[in-house]
């Protein structure tokens, strides 16, 4: 699978949190677009099964920023 | 008799935590593509809201009403363990878990002149406990090529610690509401 371009990603999280593309800016932090835990986990399974990647606990928790979650996913689709 | 204020609470909490549990596998089964996973996930998800119905009648049958509580044991239990992030985390916490909730309705099982409605309703929920160890067994089993079979293990190991610490935990806060249960049941092996 080729890696997906940080568009794609940003595309993607809005797409999963029903926010606009514009609200999905890379130094907003996720914390804003997520209030609730478990809607970041279901986010989290989505991004795993579209990007044929794995996220651990620890991955997760380093993720503050929309930033950090796209380099995350862009990383581990790396091939 | 009338259930005894301890008791009440018990199987409110009882009823609680399969609410949550439900709610939880519901959310999953709504976010897992079409596959075994999902097949067997939304079956435990209507299971555990089964369950729920099942000491919502209890209750009832014992002539009152569920006592409304705002945190269940998974509360706890995710925020001592973090929250799964991947399907394997989520499959091997759930092992966990249900083998907890075995154990917890075995000790309740073991208690001497135990009411007919809280014995049925418990075997009922057991036989679908036993099927829930096993499928989510089979789906980490399944799982070892991707995740790794030493990864697993040791998530497991992870979250059978924060399992013993939550547990450990709930005792000391409910001491004395769970007495009854303590006291008389002689405490069956934990099975692993």
């Amino acid at each position: 699978m080729a890696v997906p371009t940080t568009d794609e990603i940003v595309r993607r999280i809005a797409d999963l949190l029903g926010v606009s593309e514009a609200q999905v800016k890379p130094d907003v932090a996720l914390s804003e677009l997520v209030w609730d835990s478990y809607r970041l986990v279901e986010m989290a399974i989505e991004l795993q099964d579209d990007y044929d990647v794995i996220f651990s606990q620890s991955d997760l928790s380093a993720v503050t920023t929309v930033a950090d979650l796209v380099a995350l996913v862009t990383t581990r689709a790396a091939p | 008799m009338l259930l005894s204020d301890d008791e009440h609470w018990v199987l409110s909490y009882y009823r609680t935590s399969e609410i949550n549990g439900s709610l939880f596998f519901g959310r999953l089964a709504r976010t897992l593509r079409p596959s075994p996973i999902q097949h067997d996930l939304t079956k435990h998800f209507a299971d555990e809201a089964q369950h729920a119905w099942y000491w919502t009648d209890c209750l009832q049958r014992l002539g009152t009403r569920p006592m409304k509580l705002a945190d269940a044991y998974q509360d706890q239990y995710l925020e001592a363990a973090g929250l799964p992030v991947n399907l394997m985390e989520i499959m091997a916490i759930t092992l966990v878990f249900e083998r907890r909730v075995i154990n917890q309705y075995a000790k309740h099982l073991a208690v001497p002149d135990l009411r007919v409605e809280v014995k049925e309703t418990i075997d009922r929920i057991m036989q679908d406990e036993r099927w829930h160890v096993q499928w989510v067994r089979d789906a980490l089993a399944g799982m070892e090529e991707k995740f790794g079979k030493e990864n697993i293990a040791a998530t497991l190991r992870r979250y059978k610690e924060a399992d013993r610490e939550v547990y450990a935990q709930t005792l000391a806060e409910h001491e004395s509401r769970l007495g009854f249960l303590l006291d008389s049941a002689p405490r069956p092996e934990e099975t692993d």
